[in-house]
């Protein structure tokens, strides 16, 4: 008798155990970044912070949407920053039904991808910081989309803010220096309506993506004698403008909307002023805020290494503030295989992370973000934007 | 104007003077070895991150850091020869599937090791010097005088030495300096190990001057052939002007015309070029 109650009980605990290992299901997320390549610049820190998130909820139990739990399984491709590529895999995550797609950063992988998307919209949510996915969030069947980086333009818009910032310091002239690519001439076009609106006026120059030497272009716009130049779109190109522009006196005064301050760092005794929008200013944040100085330690713990400063503002975008959002937004609407409940849900929501987050109507970002001066000699002025405290929805 | 003009020309000299390192190395090697190496863009790759991890990590002064980044390559350079390049002698096509593979694999490893994050090197002579309106960056100056010498030196040691005597014999007629004693193979070995090295010190002057990626080296290795071709494959001091005359061509096309289509004028000027003088500006020569 003893040893049937035994094998009675141990059997019992058996089916207990498949019975609890087969209630806890996965969500399944993608993420289509460049992960290497010239422009890994984008795609490296939302990947990083994206997989820390998954970690910590899945090390915590993985999370409960109507009495079952859920566990995240992220699959993360690298593009390579390639259009041709990117369809590839983006294909490849449908077919495996994964159901939400993180990025891409890339206005060119997107436009690459935006077709299949589009086909498929209602099967599965985008949430992407390109650029070229704010005009198409404007047009019709867009419901796929949600784009997870603020917009320059608009009452709220970072670049309008910027603007006004550089026409209160009493800017009259801004060359702009920026890559002829899809994202390029965006950003001319977008930059040189927000100047025009405040009485500023610009001139611009462009330059083929892999140029190194930029002393032909920088001589051309020295010409016109501007009160700042504004170069883009990454480090990759900043720190060889910001040398070269500094070091032969065309250029002290700098205005960037796209990169980061480590250029001005590096040049600090050469620059008048480098006036940067910053998403978040971490070396300052890490002192004031308690969320931010928690990542940057839990950073360190979970990937053994130094916490990338430099490249750590993309996280604004599709990142780790971006997986809890959606854990939230799917608990929110009882679902996690309802694109369209989930969507609205993460829309609807005003979220309280890294950065003070919520989305616009159209689903686009808007949140805090720095304006950061670097002085001549490296000194640092920072002011806090928080365009979340303003926005009506 | 004429300020700007000047300057841009003194600039696409210097940047024309890189170009024409790496049109050398193309020269020497195709008129040895009857192949276009494009792995020197990957030899100059690997330069360029040598001498950053020797100057930067490391902490080696730049001038030792170049020359260490020099040797480490032309070691690399030698074992590629004797592992790939020696069975392609004479085969353009495998020569170039061959050279074409290399530039992957190192690209690749180059992408792993020390990922897509454009490196820095902390400024070696930083500063410009002003003449009459005309600044031109100290550092650039010097690196161009380097280059000239670097050219200037190989053009005396292929006239003046038996080494370089026996290159031009093999050159023009492989048999005959085969059967006047020439050791065919270890020539061309050497020429081989030569041009790789010229590309690696390509790579450590460059890096002092521009932020370096894993694909720097592609876009050189163009421009070096351009500046071959322009010069008229063959011609040694021809390769170094070449790529002074390409580098001008596109700084100043830059100045009158949209900077974005700088690399056209240069190619344009090499088209012209080719439709007056077949040969090259310098080649045809007897």
């Amino acid at each position: 008798m003893t040893f049937l109650k035994r094998t009675a009980f141990g059997i019992l605990l058996a089916v207990a155990g498949v019975s609890g290992a087969s209630a806890q299901a996965v969500v399944k997320i993608g993420q289509i970044e460049g992960l290497t390549g010239v422009n890994a610049y984008w795609g490296f820190m939302p990947s990083q912070g994206a997989r820390m998130a998954v970690s910590e909820i899945n090390d915590a139990g993985g999370f409960q949407v109507g009495g079952k739990t859920y566990k995240l399984e992220l699959i993360q491709m690298d593009t390579r920053g390639e259009p041709r590529e990117a369809t590839v895999q983006f294909k490849k995550l449908l077919e495996d039904n994964v159901q939400f797609v993180f990025g891409p950063f890339l206005s060119n992988v997107f436009n690459a991808i935006e077709p299949i998307a589009t086909q498929n919209s209602g099967k599965f949510l985008m949430l992407a910081g390109t650029t070229a996915a704010h005009a198409r969030l404007a047009q019709p069947n867009s419901d796929f989309l949600i784009r997870t980086y603020n917009w320059d333009a608009g009452p709220g818009g970072f670049g309008t803010l910027m603007v006004k910032h550089l026409k209160a310091l009493g800017a009259k002239k801004v060359a702009i220096l920026y890559p002829n690519d899809a994202l390029g001439k965006t950003i001319l076009d977008l930059y040189g309506k927000l100047f025009k609106e405040q009485g500023i006026e610009s001139v611009a120059e462009t330059f083929e993506p892999g140029t190194k030497d930029f002393s032909a272009p920088l001589a051309k716009l020295a010409s016109y004698k501007p009160d700042f130049l504004m170069p883009g779109y990454s480090d990759a190109v900043l720190y060889d403008i910001v040398r070269q522009a500094t070091e032969s006196g065309l250029a002290t005064k700098l205005f960037i909307v796209r990169g980061s301050i480590g250029p001005a760092l590096k040049n600090k005794d050469m620059i008048d002023d480098y006036i940067a929008y910053v998403p978040k200013y971490f070396e300052g944040a890490e002192k004031t805020d308690p969320a931010v100085k928690k990542f940057v330690e839990d950073y360190k713990r979970f990937y053994k290494t130094e916490f990338p400063y430099d490249q750590a503002p993309l996280c604004a975008s599709s990142c780790y503030d971006h997986v809890y959002m959606l854990v939230q937004a799917m608990k929110t609407a009882g679902t996690v295989s309802d694109v369209a409940k989930i969507r609205a849900a993460l829309v609807a929501q005003t979220y309280r992370g890294l950065w003070n987050y919520k989305f616009d109507d159209t689903g686009e970002a808007v949140f805090s973000f720095n304006i950061v001066h670097v002085k001549k000699g490296g000194d640092i002025a920072l002011t806090t934007v928080d365009p979340t405290a303003t926005t009506a929805k | 104007m004429i300020q700007v003009v000047v300057t841009q020309m003194l600039n696409g000299a210097i940047v024309g003077a890189l170009y024409g390192i790496v049109a050398l190395g193309v020269t020497l090697t195709f008129c040895i070895t009857g192949v276009v190496n494009f792995a020197l863009g990957a030899f100059m790759v690997l330069g360029a991150y040598f001498t950053w991890w020797c100057h930067e990590v490391a902490g080696i002064p730049y001038i030792p850091s170049v020359f260490l980044a020099v040797l480490a390559v032309s070691v690399l350079g030698y074992l590629a020869d004797a592992g790939l390049f020696r069975f392609t002698r004479n085969h353009l096509v495998n020569g170039l599937l061959v050279s074409i593979g290399l530039i992957s694999i190192v690209e690749a490893s180059v992408l792993l090791i020390w990922t897509a994050t454009p490196k820095n090197l902390s400024y070696v002579l930083p500063g410009v010097i002003r003449v009459a309106g005309i600044s031109v960056s100290q550092i650039k100056l010097v690196i161009s005088a380097a280059l000239v010498a670097v050219v200037a030196a190989t053009y005396v040691g292929l006239t003046r030495t038996w080494f370089g005597r026996s290159a031009f014999a093999y050159a023009q007629n492989p048999e005959a300096a085969m059967l006047m004693g020439v050791n065919t193979a270890r020539l061309e070995t050497m020429v081989f190990v030569y041009s790789t090295s010229l590309a690696a010190l390509g790579g450590g002057l460059y890096a002092s001057l521009y932020s370096i990626e894993p694909s720097l080296g592609g876009f050189y290795i163009l421009k070096g052939v351009e500046a071959a071709i322009l010069a008229g494959v063959g011609e040694v001091l021809g390769s170094l002007a070449g790529g002074v005359i390409l580098g001008i061509s596109e700084n100043v096309g830059s100045i009158y015309l949209p900077s974005a289509l700088r690399d056209a004028y240069g190619l344009v000027f090499l088209i012209l070029i080719l439709l007056l003088k077949p040969a090259g500006l310098f080649g045809g020569k007897k």
